[in-house]
């Protein structure tokens, strides 16, 4: 099988804190933000990609690498010898993998998944964030997410009154 | 996705609104979860009772709705829940004023609209139960309520942008010398239905009518759509019964605006509605038949995108099912039918009973005398009277 380098088209991605990424265009393009850029010709020389750390863009291009689709002329190969049910599941065990991270670092993936529109790494992340907090109690999950309970006493009695039926 | 997408800040994203409404997209489907979620804080409750919000939290669970429950098409009861609580949805939740004059036939549900037929004026009412919008059109030419042919309708909201909705009508007319099905579809964005296109329908036997009917001189009944049984949507195309001596499907294709005529797989003559079309596993028409209390669920076999036979997939056992649940022995008749959950309704001594077909689970409703039922498939959304509260932007409007 032919390697992903030979004759594929590279392009370079900044992060604010000065590293720099050699990607493959296709790796880039899982972007939609990116994919944009490219079709519009506003990326020539380097992409600077703004308030996405050296850390975080290197993880985000990890799970593009992973995702792209195996098809095409490098890729033909892949997907004849296997499954697509199998090469979905290896994906699912790989995002499993992927997503073991701390609370900050998964946050920080969400902010780059949606500014650079990767549809899949943003469905990952905030399905995992939701999973963690769904079968916790309200205040569990205002101290996980560290959010303020801003309610006055008789707004939350309210609230609970109108839709009793969804706190029995 | 044609959504900005704004610079990353560096707040945290959950005190991003547009971040967190991206989190909390993913909330589960059921009922439950938003207003659970607008307790946590006062920015989670802006968020989760915004209208724009509700229209892609509804985009996103388009796939997979909640079966919320059925809708009592003989008015019985209003509605029967489906789900436990803290997601079972207050009936009350889900009632629709009507006038003195107006008589409501409910034609079909589905993607969280209730199509409703009221005879009197010659209008459908397509009716979202959740935000309670409403949106009269006229039922057009050639499906008039002069004609004694009944009427079959479905509704379904359009993929591409869910402020529309599509309304799909079948009937039947007659010829001089045989039966034909008539079909038309009206589209919300253009305000305008289809040109009526026609089939001809098998001719109703005779003689297996008059095996019934000896000492009466021999009468033919037409062929015509059979109302209780709301259209079944697999793939592009919408599958209504005919009544005729037997049941033979019909096929609207929505896609290429052409009607069919399909036979059901077994002889369904003289039968009680003990069947049902449903999507088999393979995506493609599929076709359930309870005999006793046994299950056979057919699929098709599809030769060049069109039907060719019927083969026959799994048969599953409810005998032992029912035995636990309770002393039924009379075979069950299928009353409504949940194509997103593929849920069968079954009615039988008195009791309903919901059938999910993958998991294999039973579970008895309610007692009740028996009637027919529209499934309700939807995500669903309480609204507070802390702020909130719907734009109007809905092409579904009050009237």
């Amino acid at each position: 099988m032919a390697t992903r380098e030979a004759g594929k088209k590279m392009i370079m991605l900044k992060s604010p804190d000065g590293m720099e990424f050699e990607v493959e265009e296709a790796v880039a393009m899982e972007s939609q933000t990116i994919r944009k850029m490219i079709e519009d010709d506003c990326a020539d020389t380097a992409i600077l990609i703004p308030n996405i750390n050296s850390k975080i863009l290197s993880r985000v291009i990890e799970y593009c690498n992973k995702h792209v689709p195996t098809t095409g002329a490098t890729g033909a190969a892949a997907s004849d010898t296997v499954a697509p049910a199998a090469l979905a599941e290896d994906l699912k065990i790989w995002d499993a993998e992927f997503i073991k991270v701390n609370r900050a670092t998964r946050f920080n993936l969400i902010q780059a998944a949606s500014y650079l529109n990767i549809k899949g790494l943003l469905d990952l992340t905030s399905q995992t964030t939701i999973d963690t907090i769904s079968d916790n109690s309200l205040e569990e999950i205002r101290s996980f997410l560290s959010t303020k309970n801003d309610y006055l006493p008789e707004e939350e009695q309210t609230i609970r009154r109108e839709n009793q039926w969804a706190f029995q | 996705m044609s959504r900005p997408h704004p610079l990353p800040t560096a707040a945290p994203p959950l005190e991003d609104e547009n971040l967190l409404s991206e989190i909390l997209l993913r909330l589960p489907p059921q009922p439950s979860s938003l207003p659970r979620a607008s307790l946590v804080s006062n920015r989670w409750r802006r968020i989760a009772s915004d209208p724009g919000f509700f229209r892609r939290f509804r985009r996103h669970h388009r796939p997979n709705p909640p079966l919320l429950g059925f809708f009592d098409m003989y008015g019985c009861r209003s509605f029967v829940p489906t789900l436990e609580a803290p997601d079972r949805v207050p009936p009350g939740r889900f009632s629709l004023q009507r006038g003195d004059d107006d008589w409501f036939r409910p034609l079909g549900s589905r993607h969280g609209l209730v199509l409703i037929l009221n005879r009197p004026t010659n209008q459908l009412l397509v009716w979202d139960p959740v935000t309670g919008d409403k949106h009269w059109i006229a039922v057009p030419p050639g499906f008039g309520c002069d004609s004694d042919s009944p009427i079959g309708g479905a509704v379904l909201r359009s993929a591409v942008d869910d402020h529309h909705f599509l309304v799909a009508l079948v009937s039947t007319t007659e010829t001089q010398d045989h039966t034909r099905a008539i079909a038309s579809a009206y589209l919300s964005e253009t305000n305008t239905w289809s040109d009526i296109i026609s089939t001809p329908l098998p001719p109703a036997s005779e003689s297996r009518f008059q095996l019934q009917a000896q000492d009466l001189p021999p009468f033919e009944c037409p062929t015509m759509i059979s109302c209780n049984i709301p259209a079944v949507l697999v793939g592009d195309s919408l599958y209504w019964w005919l009544r005729d001596s037997s049941y033979n499907i019909l096929q609207f294709d929505l896609d290429r605006d052409s009607l069919a005529v399909i036979p059901a797989p077994v002889d369904l003559y003289d039968s009680d509605i003990n069947f049902s079309v449903m999507r088999a596993d393979d995506g493609g028409l599929g076709f359930l038949f309870v005999s006793k209390f046994s299950v056979q669920l057919w699929k098709t076999k599809v030769i060049c995108d069109c039907f060719n036979s019927w083969v026959l997939g799994r048969t599953i056992e409810m005998d032992k099912l029912f035995l636990l649940d309770s002393k039924v022995r009379e075979s069950p008749m299928i009353v409504g039918f949940a194509e997103e959950n593929n849920v069968a309704l079954m009615w039988t001594e008195g009791s309903l009973f919901m059938f999910q077909l993958e998991s294999l689970q039973l579970k008895k409703l309610v007692e009740t005398r028996i009637s027919f039922y529209q499934p309700f498939e939807s995500v669903y959304t309480a609204e507070t009277s802390i702020g909130g509260g719907h734009d109007g932007a809905d092409i579904l409007h009050s009237t």
